[in-house]
């Protein structure tokens, strides 16, 4: 649309001290790492744009988000002060298209409307490219610097920040294979899950992502299991059911922030109602802000110890 | 069939004589009580809100006095609620017991309609007609009730003596045996509520209301009889919901309710755009009302990690000082303790007093 894009920085120490400082206690990681990232754009931008993710599906029996990206704009408006103009950006598929998102969006930002047709399609382009790259196995921000270039061509999103990463080290020759089932935004958020795939690589595993499953795979898999009306957690179920019936998989992870709610009920989902004799090892890594590295290296390398003696053992 | 349900308020008093009208063997657990929450808790899921816990526990002591069915509304909603019982029936599954579920909103209405053609004596439509009847006139009968201790209470000579004619006259819709009998009891207890020998107040009585989570503001066992607790120490408290609004709330057949709900969500969209799932337009609504009503301060209850009431928490700020109203927030869980909450109530309540005098 013509506006110069400015990302914020990757998750680190200030910034998320930050937006544990400007939460609620008791709320999830993600909200407070989101707080984090908004309030270290608060003085280099102009116009904040905020995501209102309401519905990402038409479906004939509706399905929504999680209440707190529903309710995440009005959060911010309400509760950080000195941040900039914000405009939000309303995905509500069950009510209305993402075009007549995208023409509210060029009003709010004050761009001609005759320019919402084309850079919507080649926004579309753009996600259909790095959707591709996901399924490849390409983690998030790797698959966007491939897809963006830099970033997004303005030269601050795409640092190449894997010198800072943590776990960050020689991967020794993989001989198990772990699938990592939880929001993106956690699992890859390398600071708050302390580089996990890195780390369940340097340990010898082979990881995949549940971005990985098609998303036909996800609704066949979904059909033994209806009645969620959570889209995000229906992915999650659907890649677990996927996942702990394939015999190629030695273990699953779910991964998921601490006081999430929906992740609360889908967990013991998975875990009651998926889970059979024949799946491989599951376990739950929650994270918060207080969770330690060696926290994470504990439980990893019980669990991927765990899969090695139950393999020997057969 | 000997069916059960979750604690929640006096709604075990309606719902039954519900289920007893349509021929089943109604177990209620005993009133939750922190043995019940440790129950609960030691099965749930270790992150889930607390209100799941203290259902949860029910179900299990239910279970343990025999019961065969267990009943609990459910569905897809955008809050965890919707799939409570889903997920508790399972665990209690999974723990070893046998039982049938009843899971209203799941099932369609017509499974949970026929599942009674075996206890209705007669034509089951007449059964059911009856025994909708008999819902609604106990569920009045107890609300009105719960409103006029409600009013008696700062006003007692005598600390207490509300809150147990309340209780004698709950006794007694409860046991009430038709609709006659229901009338009757509720009469009589009226009667004895209007005859508890009031005092002036020593001074102006404080106006507190309260709002929050649904499960938190009208459960007794979560919020330690928050309602009484105020009331006894001479406070006017105005919760904005109620046993019988949530009872009749999705039943979309209560004219006023449904007003009052279209009419707190256009007050609250400034603060809150959209619907999130939970009481977050009665939380907004009822502190900006509070404020318009000339009332001292809110009570803001929820359980730990609340989504819906998380969001409110971060917005209330705003909210206290656009329409200049003090705001207790109080989070509970298993963890909470009476003297903790005894402590900050009487802070607030200094506080607003403090306030009242300037
Ligand atoms: S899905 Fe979970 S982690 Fe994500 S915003 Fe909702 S509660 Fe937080
Ligand atoms: S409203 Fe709060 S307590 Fe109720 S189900 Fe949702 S998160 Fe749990």
């Amino acid at each position: 649309m013509g506006t110069e894009v400015v990302l914020s920085s990757p998750t680190g120490d200030s910034l998320l001290e930050n937006g544990v400082r400007h939460c609620v206690d008791d709320i999830c990681v993600p909200v407070k790492l989101f707080y984090g990232h908004v309030l270290d754009l608060a003085e280099r931008c102009d116009v904040l744009f905020v995501s209102r993710l309401v519905s990402v599906e038409k479906a004939e029996v509706a399905t929504y988000t999680c209440p707190k990206l529903i309710g995440l704009p009005d959060m911010v408006k309400s509760s950080i002060e000195g941040i900039p103009r914000m405009v939000e950006f309303v995905v509500d598929l069950q009510e209305h298209s993402i075009r007549s998102s995208a023409k509210r969006l060029a009003t709010a930002l004050g761009v001609p409307q005759p320019r919402v047709r084309s850079s919507l399609a080649e926004a579309e382009l753009v996600q259909a490219a790095y959707d591709e790259k996901l399924l490849a196995g390409v983690e998030p921000e790797e698959a966007m610097r491939q897809v963006l270039g830099n970033g997004n061509g303005t030269g601050n999103g795409g640092k190449d920040s894997s010198a800072r990463k943590p776990g960050a080290g020689r991967a020794r020759k993989p001989d198990i294979k772990i699938a990592l089932v939880g929001h993106e935004y956690l699992i890859h958020d390398h600071y708050i899950s302390h580089n996990l795939p890195a780390k369940l690589k340097r340990f010898g595993a082979d990881v995949t992502y549940m971005t990985q499953v098609p998303i036909e795979v996800i609704e066949s898999e979904l059909a033994r299991y209806p009645g969620i009306s959570w889209s995000y957690e229906k992915e999650l179920l659907g890649a677990a059911s996927h996942f702990l019936g394939r015999s190629d998989i030695d273990g699953v992870i779910i991964v998921m922030g601490f006081a999430c709610g929906p992740d609360s009920i889908i967990s013991e989902i998975i875990t009651r109602e998926v889970v059979t004799e024949a799946s491989p090892p599951l376990t739950t890594l929650v994270l918060d802000e207080h969770t330690g590295e060696a926290g994470v290296d504990t439980r990893v390398e019980a669990f991927v110890d765990l899969i090695r003696r139950s393999r020997n053992r057969s | 069939m000997k069916v059960s349900f979750p604690h929640m308020g006096n709604a075990y008093i309606p719902l039954s004589s519900l289920l007893s009208n349509l021929g089943a063997e109604v177990i209620v657990p005993p009133r939750p009580t922190r043995k019940t929450i440790d129950m609960g808790a030691l099965h749930a899921p270790e992150f889930v809100c607390l209100p799941f816990k203290v259902n949860l526990g029910d179900n299990l002591r239910a279970l343990q006095m025999g019961s065969d069915t267990l009943a609990m509304v459910s569905g897809m909603w955008a809050c965890r609620f919707g799939y409570y019982g889903r997920v508790q029936h399972q665990i209690l599954r999974d723990v070893g017991f046998e039982f049938d579920s009843i899971l209203l909103g799941r099932e369609g209405l017509g499974t949970v309609y026929n599942k009674f053609r075996d206890t209705v004596e007669g034509s089951l439509l007449r059964g059911w007609a009856h025994a909708v009847r008999s819902f609604k006139h106990k569920a009045e009968a107890m609300d009105a009730l719960e409103m006029a201790a409600r009013k008696v209470r700062p006003f007692e000579r005598e600390r207490g003596s509300a809150s147990s004619v309340l209780a004698d006259g709950l006794a007694g819709v409860h046991q009430a045996q038709t609709i006659k009998a229901t009338d009757a009891a509720l009469r009589e207890a009226l009667g004895v509520m209007d005859s508890i020998e009031t005092e002036p107040p020593a001074r102006e009585p404080l106006d507190i209301a309260v709002v929050g989570e649904i499960y938190a503001v009208l459960e007794p066992a979560l919020n330690f009889d928050i309602e009484r607790k105020l009331g006894e120490m001479g406070i006017i408290v105005h919760p904005v919901m109620s046993v019988y609004k949530w009872l009749f709330r999705p039943l979309k057949i209560d004219p006023s309710i449904l007003v009052d709900e279209r009419l707190a969500r256009r007050i609250a969209k400034p603060y809150i755009a959209y619907v999130l799932g939970g009481e977050e337009h009665q939380t907004i609504t009822g502190t900006i009302r509070a404020a318009r009503h000339g009332y001292d301060g809110v009570i803001h209850l929820y359980p730990f990690t609340c989504m819906p009431e998380n969001i409110c928490r971060t917005i209330l700020p705003r909210v206290e000082s656009e329409f200049d109203i003090p705001v207790l927030n109080l989070c509970l869980d298993e963890h909470a303790s009476p003297a903790g909450m005894a402590t900050r109530l009487e802070a607030f309540v200094d506080l607003l007093r403090e306030r009242r005098r300037r």
